[in-house]
C-alpha cells in the first residue's frame, strides 16, 4: 500500500514537472517589455522560495537536534541544507541570466540578490564547519549552533539592508502584499546623494516646465563606468511621464514626487516585469510551479535525510 | 546561580584575560601591527584621493574592512589559547558557562575598542579621512564594534574546537557579519560627510538591534558550544 | 555526595570502542581504583564522571541522601586532576588559585589559599609564575586546583606520576582526608596506590 502510494506520488511529481515546463514555454503569454525571458519567472521564483523554506526547516531541525541529540534530527537538518543549497544555486543562476537579458546586468547588488548570496555563503560555511570537526557529536552540535545563529541574522538582511539600499529591481510590489518599493528621497539642500541598487544618484536640480515637473539627476554606474544626467518627469496628474533609461541598462528611472520650492525629489528604479502576475494564465502556472517545486524539494529532502541517517547508523554499528 | 555570583565569576574571567594579556602582550602587539600595516598598505596603494562626493563612502568602506580583518586576527584568541594551552578543561570544570562567555566578550570588546581607536586615528592621519560629524561617527564606531564582538565571540568558541581555526573563523563569521557591516559602512559614510544625528540614528539603531540580537542568541547557544 | 552510580557506560572514539557497558556503584567514604593498560580508558572514564566528556552510552548519577543530584550542581562538588590538566602559565600559583576560587564564587581569603599551597608542598612559591615551575611542582599545583573547593568527589588521574617520595605522602594524606568527607576515584597503574582501593576495577581495553 505504502509503496504503491509512493510510486503514484513519484509519477505524478514527474508528470507535474513536465506540465510546468510545457506550460512555461507554451501556455504563459509573453509579457510586454520582458520578451521570452519573462518565462524564467516560472522556475526562478519557486526555487527562491524553496530555498528560504529549506533554510527555515534546517534551522528548526537544528533546534530539535540540540534538544533531542537524535541523529535523525541532525540528518534532517543537513538534508534540508543540501536541498536548500541546490535550489539556492539554481535560483541565483536563473536570476542572473534573467537579469542580464532583461535588466542588462548579471548582478546589481539588489537586496534580494544580496540576501541570496549571503544564504549561499552561510550554507558554504555550514558545510565547511562540518568537515573540519572530527568528533561526531561535537560536529553535529556545533553545526546546529551555527545554523541557528545564522538564522537569527536573516531578519536583518531581509528588512534592514533593503531599507538602506532603498530600492530594488525586483518587482516585489507585484508578489508581496505590503512590501514597499519607495525609491529614494533626495534633497538639494541636504542629502542629495543616494543609491538605487548599486547606482549612485545625485540630485542636480528640480524644475517646473509648463505642466510637467522634472528633476535632473546625475547617475554614476558602478565603477564609474558611465555617468549621465537623467531627467525624469511627471505630469500635473502626478503620474510619471518621461522614464529615461540608465546608461547601458534596460531599466529606467521614474520620478515619483517632487517639490520645486523645497528642492526635494523622490526617484526610483522601474524595471520591466512589474505586474507580471496580473495575467490569469501566468498566475495559475506560477502557483502550480510553486507547488511542484515544493514537492520536488520535499522528495529530495526525504531521500537525502534517510540516506544520511542510515549511513551514520551503519558507521556506528560497524564500530561496535 | 545568583546574579552576584555570575557577575563575580565574569569579572574574574575578564580580569584573568587582562592580566594574561598584560604579561604576554601577544594579542595587542600582533593586532596593532596588523592594523598599522593594513592602513599603511591602503594609503600607499591609493595615494592621495581626489575630493569627490564618493570619498566618504570609500573611506568608510576601507576603515571597516581593516577593522573587520583585524578583528578576524584578534577576536578568536580568547578561546583558541585556552585550547592550545589546554587550560580549557580546568576552566570548563570550575566556571559557569555564562561567566566564561561574558568575561571573554568583555575582553574582546575592550580589545576591539582599542583597535578601533587606533585604526580611526591612523585613517585620519594617513588616509586624510575627514570626520565632519564627530559625535555620530564615534557612536557608530562604538555600536559597530559592539555588533562585531557580539557576532563573533560565539563563533570564536566554536572554531576553537575545530581544525584549521584561522581560516574557519573568517569563513563562519563573514556571512553573519554582512548585515552589520553594510549598515556600519553606510552609517559611517553619512557621519564622515557631515550628516547630523537625525539621519545617523537609523543605522545606529540597526547596529544596536543587531548587537542585542546576536548577544542574546549567543547567551542561549554558548552552553552547547562549551559543554564538553 | 553519598554515592556515584555508573550505569552501562560505553565510550567510543570514532570507530574504536574503548569501554562497553561498565556498571558500578561507589559509596561515600570509599576509594575506587581503576587500573588497566595504556589506552584502556582510565582517563576517559574519569573525564566522563566529571562531565568533561559525554559517554557514547549510559549515564552517571550522583546521589545525595536518596535523591539524584543535577549534573550542573554535582559539578560544583567534583575535584579533578590529571597530567593533562593545565593551569595558566603566565599567572602565579596563587593567582591561579585565586582565579579558580573566584569563578566558583568562593570568597577564600589569601591566608587559606597560602595554607593550601603549603599543604601541597608549594610553600613560598605561590608568588612565582607557573611557567617557572618544574613538572613535579606543576603537578602539586594540580592538587591544589582539585582540592580548592573541598570537593566531595575527588577524581585523581595518575596522581603521583611526577612526584617524589614526599609527594606520595601528600597523596596518602589527601586520600585519608577524602575518606572522611566523600568519595575518591583514582586511575593508576602504580601498585602502591592500588592499596587504597575499596573497589578495584581492571579495564581490559579494546579487543
Amino acid at each position: 500500500m505504502g509503496e504503491r502510494l509512493a510510486m503514484t506520488a513519484k509519477i505524478s511529481l514527474g508528470l507535474a514537472m513536465s506540465g510546468i515546463i510545457y506550460a512555461m514555454f507554451l501556455v504563459v503569454p509573453q509579457y510586454v517589455g520582458l520578451g521570452e525571458a519573462g518565462r524564467i519567472i516560472i522556475v526562478h521564483v519557486p526555487t527562491a522560495w524553496v530555498t528560504s523554506a529549506a533554510f527555515a526547516v534546517s534551522a528548526v531541525f537544528s533546534i530539535l537536534y540540540l534538544r533531542s541529540r537524535s541523529g535523525l534530527h541532525d540528518a534532517s537538518a543537513v538534508a534540508a541544507a543540501e536541498v536548500g543549497t541546490l535550489f539556492c544555486l539554481f535560483a541565483t543562476v536563473t536570476g542572473a541570466i534573467f537579469a542580464q537579458v532583461v535588466w542588462g546586468t548579471f548582478w546589481n547588488w539588489d537586496p534580494r540578490e544580496t540576501s541570496i548570496l549571503v544564504l549561499l555563503l552561510i550554507y558554504a560555511a555550514y558545510f565547511a564547519l562540518r568537515s573540519s570537526v572530527d568528533d561526531v557529536p561535537r560536529k553535529r552540535r556545533l553545526a546546529a549552533v551555527y545554523n541557528i545563529f545564522a538564522c537569527v541574522t536573516m531578519p536583518f538582511l531581509m528588512f534592514v539592508a533593503p531599507r538602506i539600499a532603498d530600492s530594488t529591481l525586483h518587482p516585489n510590489c507585484a508578489f508581496l502584499q505590503g512590501s514597499k518599493c519607495e525609491g529614494i528621497s533626495l534633497d538639494l539642500n541636504g542629502a542629495k546623494i543616494g543609491q538605487l541598487g548599486d547606482v549612485v544618484v545625485e540630485l542636480k536640480a528640480v524644475q517646473k516646465q509648463g505642466d510637467m515637473t522634472s528633476a535632473t539627476v546625475e547617475v554614476r554606474m558602478p565603477g564609474l563606468t558611465d555617468t549621465a544626467d537623467l531627467i525624469p518627469t511627471f505630469d500635473n496628474a502626478g503620474q510619471p511621464a518621461d522614464r529615461p533609461e540608465f546608461p547601458g541598462q534596460s531599466f529606467r528611472m521614474i520620478l515619483i514626487e517632487a517639490d520645486v520650492p523645497a528642492g526635494t525629489a523622490r526617484v526610483n528604479i522601474q524595471a520591466p516585469g512589474t505586474g507580471l502576475l496580473s495575467n490569469q494564465r501566468t498566475l495559475w502556472v506560477f502557483m502550480a510551479s510553486n507547488l511542484t517545486f515544493g514537492f520536488l524539494a520535499l522528495w529530495l529532502y526525504r531521500i537525502r535525510a534517510t540516506i544520511l541517517h542510515v549511513t551514520s547508523l551503519v558507521q556506528t554499528t560497524e564500530a561496535l | 546561580m545568583s546574579k552576584s555570583l555570575l557577575w563575580r565569576a565574569t569579572k574574574a574571567v575578564f580580569v584573568r584575560e587582562l592580566r594574561s594579556e598584560f604579561r604576554s602582550r601577544q594579542a595587542l602587539n600582533a593586532v596593532a601591527l596588523f592594523a598599522v600595516c593594513s592602513i599603511v598598505a591602503v594609503s600607499l596603494g591609493l595615494g592621495p584621493l581626489n575630493r569627490s562626493a564618493e570619498l566618504p563612502l570609500v573611506h568608510a568602506a576601507l576603515l571597516w574592512i581593516v577593522l573587520l580583518f583585524a578583528a578576524f586576527t584578534a577576536l578568536a584568541r580568547v578561546f583558541v589559547v585556552e585550547e592550545e594551552q589546554r587550560t580549557a578543561a580546568a576552566l570548563r570544570l570550575a566556571a559557569p558557562p555564562h561567566a566564561v562567555y561574558l568575561g571573554k566578550l568583555l575582553f574582546n570588546l575592550l580589545l576591539l575598542c582599542a583597535l578601533t581607536v587606533l585604526v580611526a586615528v591612523l585613517a585620519i592621519v594617513l588616509l586624510r579621512m575627514q570626520v565632519r560629524s564627530p559625535g555620530p561617527f564615534v557612536v557608530l564606531l562604538v555600536t559597530g564594534a559592539l555588533g562585531l564582538v557580539a557576532g563573533t565571540t560565539l563563533i570564536a568558541a566554536m572554531i576553537a574546537r575545530a581544525a584549521s581555526r584561522g581560516a574557519l573563523f573568517a569563513v563562519l563569521s563573514f556571512p553573519i557579519l554582512i548585515p552589520m557591516l553594510v549598515t556600519a559602512v553606510r552609517g559611517t559614510a553619512l557621519a564622515l560627510s557631515g550628516t547630523g544625528w537625525d539621519r545617523c540614528m537609523a543605522p545606529i539603531q540597526t547596529l544596536i538591534a543587531y548587537a542585542v540580537a546576536m548577544f542574546v542568541t549567543s547567551l542561549f547557544l554558548f552552553a552547547y558550544v562549551w559543554e564538553d | 555526595m553519598d554515592a556515584i552510580e555508573l550505569t552501562q557506560i560505553s565510550i567510543d572514539y570514532g570507530a574504536r570502542s574503548v569501554m562497553a557497558n561498565l556498571t558500578v556503584r561507589l559509596n561515600r567514604g570509599n576509594v575506587m581504583v581503576v587500573t588497566g593498560q595504556n589506552g584502556s580508558g582510565k582517563s576517559s572514564l574519569l573525564r566522563v564522571v566529571c562531565g568533561l566528556q559525554r559517554p557514547s552510552a549510559g549515564q552517571v548519577r550522583f546521589i545525595a541522601g536518596d535523591q539524584a543530584v543535577a549534573p550542573a550542581e554535582a559539578r560544583q562538588q567534583i575535584g579533578w586532576m590529571a597530567p593533562d590538566l593545565m593551569l595558566y602559565r603566565e599567572l602565579t600559583g596563587l593567582e591561579n588559585l585565586r582565579f579558580f576560587a573566584d569563578v566558583r564564587g568562593l570568597g577564600i581569603p589569601d591566608a587559606e589559599l597560602n595554607a593550601l599551597l603549603e599543604r601541597v608542598g608549594l610553600y613560598g612559591r605561590g608568588a612565582d609564575v607557573v611557567a617557572t615551575y618544574s613538572s613535579g611542582m606543576t603537578h602539586r599545583l594540580r592538587y591544589a586546583y582539585a582540592l580548592l573547593h573541598r570537593p566531595t568527589v575527588l577524581l585523581l588521574d595518575e596522581p603521583s606520576v611526577m612526584l617524589d617520595q614526599r609527594g606520595h605522602e601528600l597523596l596518602e594524606a589527601v586520600v585519608a582526608q577524602q575518606r572522611m568527607i566523600g568519595l575518591t576515584i583514582i586511575a593508576t597503574n602504580d601498585p602502591r596506590e592500588q592499596r587504597f582501593a575499596d573497589v578495584l576495577i581492571r579495564l581490559e581495553g579494546s579487543a
